[in-house]
């Protein structure tokens, strides 16, 4: 395996022009859908099988009344865990040698299970194709030595694209000098494997609580309680079972002690 | 903002009939290694019940493909973990049983009926699997409701029991042999299986608390409640133990159970996707 490779977005550094959302319509040919009122700068509202990458615009009110304005630039965060891939049942949803997760849309059938097995509602699906469809890292440029579009058009240096290792080491450097700036709720959101889900590839520097961006606290893998359902489901077979075996035990045939009541 | 799957009336009527021939399927099964010479209508009607019902199973979950075409892209990868990926094997493996166990219950050898009982041992576990299976897929997702439901997968399956149950006893009246003593114990089992499935809805109820908001509050709470725990679970169990002894008081209640796990289907996948 490739050295992992990661998208770093820095929320910080964000000014909300969206070049990133609409390079990467351009470099994915995605078609335009109709913009939404969304009650803020937003458009669109979320991740649709045509908006891979998706400026967030968030009104956050603080106690003078004043308004917090955080804009962050979100993306599949390409899950070190990712609930999609695990849901796959045809292996369309792999893990690339760099570590990031691709859907193969020659293989995909559409069962539409991924849809429901992303924590961030990312994976959506395309009822032009017929497939789940979602923000591919820019596959075919980082296997030409190209970074991501939306990494390569943001001015600002938001979204930055590298190994992760290199990447990780710099968004903490980054935190602690926004804290030293008196940021004090600045954090990374996904750097760390141990967090959550195995890190995240694409990993965030957050100005606020992860529940003010929408995001949640701690994503736990969907697929977590299979073995627990599936225990309890079979002591719901062994009562059912027991039950009709009762009901048609045959009382003539029981070998000794059992007396027709 | 998570996604639903939308998965709509197609998925409502597969997770239905599939728990319909996973019970029938194992509600013979049972009849005939426990049963004894009168239940032998009983077992014939659930081995042939659970195979179209199969087949058309098969058919739905094709035509809900995004890409029907690739449906076989499914059974190229075998994830053990996945009840995706199993569920698409599982349901195929328990066709192939389902038209053995029917065949060979044409038969009055009894060289063939005993290796039919043997077969069916091993056929009813994947009728039990397909029967609980559709309840670990949707409680192992992202979502709210769904995934927090530890006991979907133990509801399914005893709602699919109670409708298997129900589906062979409304048959045997069709084809006019109620009277028969296998018809009284096919009840009888419905009974058994309507309170267990009463007792795994209250304990999935309480486990879920609030998240399971869909379902007991909001616009859905009317066809939960009256739908499925009073049509569909309450009422045919008074009709049982308090009401008449007529016939049709026993059709009527399959019906009502027929239509409560319907319910119970739709209202589980419905409720969070609209």
């Amino acid at each position: 395996m490739a050295r992992t490779l990661a998208m770093f977005t820095d929320t910080s550094l964000c000014i909300g022009c969206r070049a990133c959302q609409v390079a990467c319509k351009q470099w994915n040919e995605l078609p335009m859908e109709q913009p939404e009122w969304t009650g803020t700068y937003q458009n669109h509202a979320h991740f649709t099988d045509k908006t891979y990458r998706l400026v967030r615009f968030i009104e956050k009110s603080e106690q003078k009344g004043d308004l917090a304005w955080l804009l962050m630039s979100d993306v599949c965060k390409h899950c070190g865990e990712a609930g999609c891939l695990e849901a796959c049942p045809t292996g369309a949803i792999y893990r690339t040698d760099y570590g990031t997760v691709n859907i193969n849309q020659d293989v995909c059938n559409g069962c539409r299970y991924c849809v429901s097995s992303c924590p961030f509602g990312v994976v959506a699906f395309n009822h032009d194709t017929g497939t789940a469809s979602k923000c591919t890292f820019c596959n075919d440029r980082i296997h030409n030595g190209l970074g991501p579009a939306c990494a390569k058009a943001c001015p600002t240096d938001s979204i930055q694209f590298g190994f992760r290792d290199e990447l990780v080491a710099k968004a903490k450097n980054r935190v602690e000098k926004l804290k030293g700036m008196g940021l004090k709720n600045a954090r990374l959101y996904g750097a760390d494997p141990g967090d959550f889900l195995g890190g995240l590839n694409a990993f965030f520097l957050l100005l606020d609580k992860p529940g003010t961006y929408n995001l949640p606290d701690k994503p736990k893998l969907p697929q977590r309680n299979v073995f627990v359902d599936s225990v309890l489901s079979i002591g719901s077979a062994l009562a059912v079972g027991f039950g009709a075996m009762v009901a048609f035990r045959e009382r003539g045939q029981r070998k000794g002690g059992d007396t027709d009541a | 903002m998570l996604k639903t799957p939308d998965w709509e009336m197609m998925i409502v009527f597969y997770f239905f009939l599939g728990g319909v021939a996973g019970g029938a399927y194992f509600t013979a099964a049972i009849a005939d290694n426990f049963g004894g010479p009168r239940d032998r209508q009983v077992v014939r009607v659930g081995y042939l019940l659970s195979l179209p019902l199969i087949l058309l199973c098969g058919l739905l979950l094709i035509a809900d493909l995004g890409v029907p075409a690739r449906f076989l892209n499914m059974l190229w990868v075998f994830k053990f973990w996945d009840p995706m990926s199993i569920g698409a094997w599982g349901l195929g493996v328990f066709g192939a049983f389902s038209f053995v166990s029917s065949v060979l219950a044409f038969s009055d050898s009894a060289q063939m009926a005993s290796l039919r009982r043997k077969l069916s041992l091993v056929g009813t576990i994947f009728g039990f699997f397909l029967a609980s299976y559709t309840g670990v897929l949707v409680s192992n997702t992202a979502l709210p409701f769904w995934g927090d439901a530890r006991l979907m997968g133990a509801l399914f399956l005893a709602s699919a029991a109670s409708t298997g149950m129900a589906a062979i006893s409304l048959l045997l009246f069709l084809m006019g042999e109620p009277a028969g003593e296998g018809w009284g114990k096919v009840k009888r089992a419905d009974r058994y299986s309507m309170i267990i499935e009463l007792v795994i809805l209250a304990v999935f109820l309480g486990l879920l608390g609030s998240a399971a908001a869909p379902i007991v509050a909001g616009s859905f709470a009317p066809l939960f409640w009256g739908g499925l725990v009073a049509a569909g679970l309450l009422v045919p169990l008074a009709m049982e133990f308090l009401g008449p002894r007529a016939k049709a008081a026993s059709v009527v209640s399959a019906v009502l159970v027929l239509a409560g796990g319907f319910v119970l289907r739709y209202v589980i996948l419905m409720s969070i996707q609209t």
